[in-house]
């Protein structure tokens, strides 16, 4: 069990069993960021800050498109199994404690979407001698670094004036939200003989 | 790897060196972990000190706290270690972020401390240490941990130490990109957002300080040392030839020497701050020298008259 992927084919590329697992994980988790940003983007924009909404459809579609063009793919038959705890993971929760329902909606979509762009870090898998020219591994650097960008939003909405009422139970919420996916993110790489725990 | 317990998150620790011995706790900067402090525990515990380092919460292996750090729980992280080393000499030291949390814990918990060591640090926020701080908030924010590390490369050490580097800073850098994450990192550095200035509370530091700071150390220029020479009552100023904002890591055997020859003389009794201006020796073992009197240690161009 290594931290990293590996061993590397010839061409230095990640075997194609563990981009599988790695890109599914990854389009569940975006795939539905996308579909829920989706929902909540109106048709005609109101606020300034809403075009931060549109922007995090369009980034989540994106990394989607990216990982299915960019990966390898092989048959895995745990998928199925994998794939339904995953979906069930992400399914819209909002913050019981904020009365406003749009805002309370809003601050669980954020959980979730701060919980895999931060928590998520697909590109510190890749070993050192990891092919630079290989899609699927300019894909992981490049939704690593856009993850971190679009992180901003949900910081700003979860640290903002609007939740500050609620911060302890947001926080608490959002710790659950990382544990819970990082747990996930564990599970399907421990599969395919990756490790996200730190060596003794 | 052992971790305390802060509330429910977790704090890795290390130490090192005989249990009886006096103690050296060291704590990182921003972007730190506590393998960066593996030469100074070999040398402190060559010369019969117990060393104790850990990960800031936020860094390293300890929890990364999602939405905010506040410096009260670093400190209070600090003091949970702290309260494991028992009851024997015991002297802190910190870089940089590390050194502010130092400062915060011997103003909290001075009593405990037989020496305080503050390195490339501060107790306030200037308008340029407060605008760089904002840039490399705003760097770490639009190009990520390794945007943030390519910032503060050439700001904290020279060019003799980069220069055999150069070609090779993506491995140099791997190991701090790896363990630091955006998120925790940014809000360490917001846990400046409602910084107060630590200066009026510095004259309650009793222990005896020995404050370092490297001669060409431009994010944390002397003036912010000064402050602390100043303030703290028992303290001595030591400029370090040659050196930049992260002298720790560019000179840890002249640095380590420096933080045992001050435990040491603090134990002996020798110890005297006065709050002199000392110039360090270029290499481990050298003497001290005495800032040259008449001339200001605030300057970089020799001009007559020390600044009060």
């Amino acid at each position: 069990m290594s931290a990293f992927f590996g061993p590397l084919d010839c061409d230095r590329r990640v075997l194609p069993r563990q981009q599988t697992r790695v890109a599914a994980f990854l389009i569940s988790a975006h795939g539905a960021l996308a579909r829920q940003y989706a929902f909540t983007l109106p048709a005609k924009l109101e606020f300034a800050w809403q075009t931060e909404i549109n922007a995090q459809v369009f980034r989540e579609t994106e990394i989607v498109s990216l990982l299915l063009r960019a990966t390898s793919w092989v048959p895995d038959l745990t998928l199925g199994y994998l794939a339904a705890s995953w979906e069930t993971a992400w399914l819209p929760a909002p913050v019981e404690a904020i009365p406003d329902p749009s805002l309370a909606m809003a601050a669980g979509l954020a959980t979730l979407a701060h919980a895999v762009h931060a928590g998520i870090r697909p590109a510190a898998l890749l070993p050192v001698d990891a092919n630079a020219d290989d899609p699927f591994v300019m894909a992981l650097r490049r939704i690593e670094f856009e993850s971190g960008r679009q992180l901003q939003a949900q910081i700003l909405l979860l640290k903002g004036e609007n939740l500050a009422p609620f911060r302890d139970a947001v926080s608490a919420i959002l710790e659950r939200r990382h544990t819970e996916i990082g747990r996930l993110w564990g599970d399907a790489l421990t599969g395919v003989g990756i490790t996200t725990v730190p060596a003794e | 790897m052992p971790f305390l317990t802060h509330g429910s998150y977790r704090i890795r620790y290390e130490l090192d060196g005989p249990a009886n011995a006096p103690t050296y706790v060291l704590v990182n900067g921003l972007t730190q972990y506590a393998e960066l402090w593996a030469a100074y525990r070999d040398a402190l515990v060559a010369r019969e000190f117990r060393v104790a380092t850990f990960d800031l919460l936020g860094q390293g292996a300890s929890d990364k706290p999602a939405l905010f750090i506040r410096q009260d729980d670093q400190v209070a992280a600090l003091h949970l270690l702290i309260g494991e080393l028992g009851d024997g000499p015991l002297f802190l030291s910190g870089i940089s972020f590390g050194g502010l949390i130092a400062l915060r814990y011997a103003i909290e918990y001075g009593q405990r401390l037989a020496g305080l060591v503050p390195m490339s640090c501060f107790a306030e926020l200037p308008p340029q240490l407060l605008l760089l701080g904002n840039a490399l908030r705003t760097g770490l924010i639009l190009g990520g941990t390794s945007y943030l590390q390519d910032l503060l490369l050439p700001m904290n050490v020279s060019d003799q130490w980069l220069k055999p580097v150069l070609d090779k800073l993506d491995s140099v850098k791997r190991q701090g990109w790896l363990v630091n994450d955006v998120y925790a990192l940014q809000n360490l550095m917001e846990s400046f957002l409602d910084f107060e200035p630590l200066t009026p509370r510095l004259p309650s530091i009793t222990a005896p300080t020995m404050i370092l700071n490297g001669e060409f150390d431009f994010l944390t220029p002397r003036a912010l040392h000064e402050t602390l020479r100043v303030q703290i009552p028992n303290s001595s100023l030591v400029i370090i030839p040659h050196a930049y904002h992260a002298f720790t890591l560019e000179k840890p055997a002249l640095t380590a020497d420096l933080l045992a020859r001050f435990a040491r003389d603090v134990l002996a009794g020798n110890w005297q701050g006065n709050k002199a201006v000392w110039i360090a020796p270029e290499e481990a073992g050298g003497a001290l020298a005495p800032f040259p009197g008449g001339y200001d240690h605030l300057r970089a161009i020799p001009t007559q008259g020390m600044a009060s």
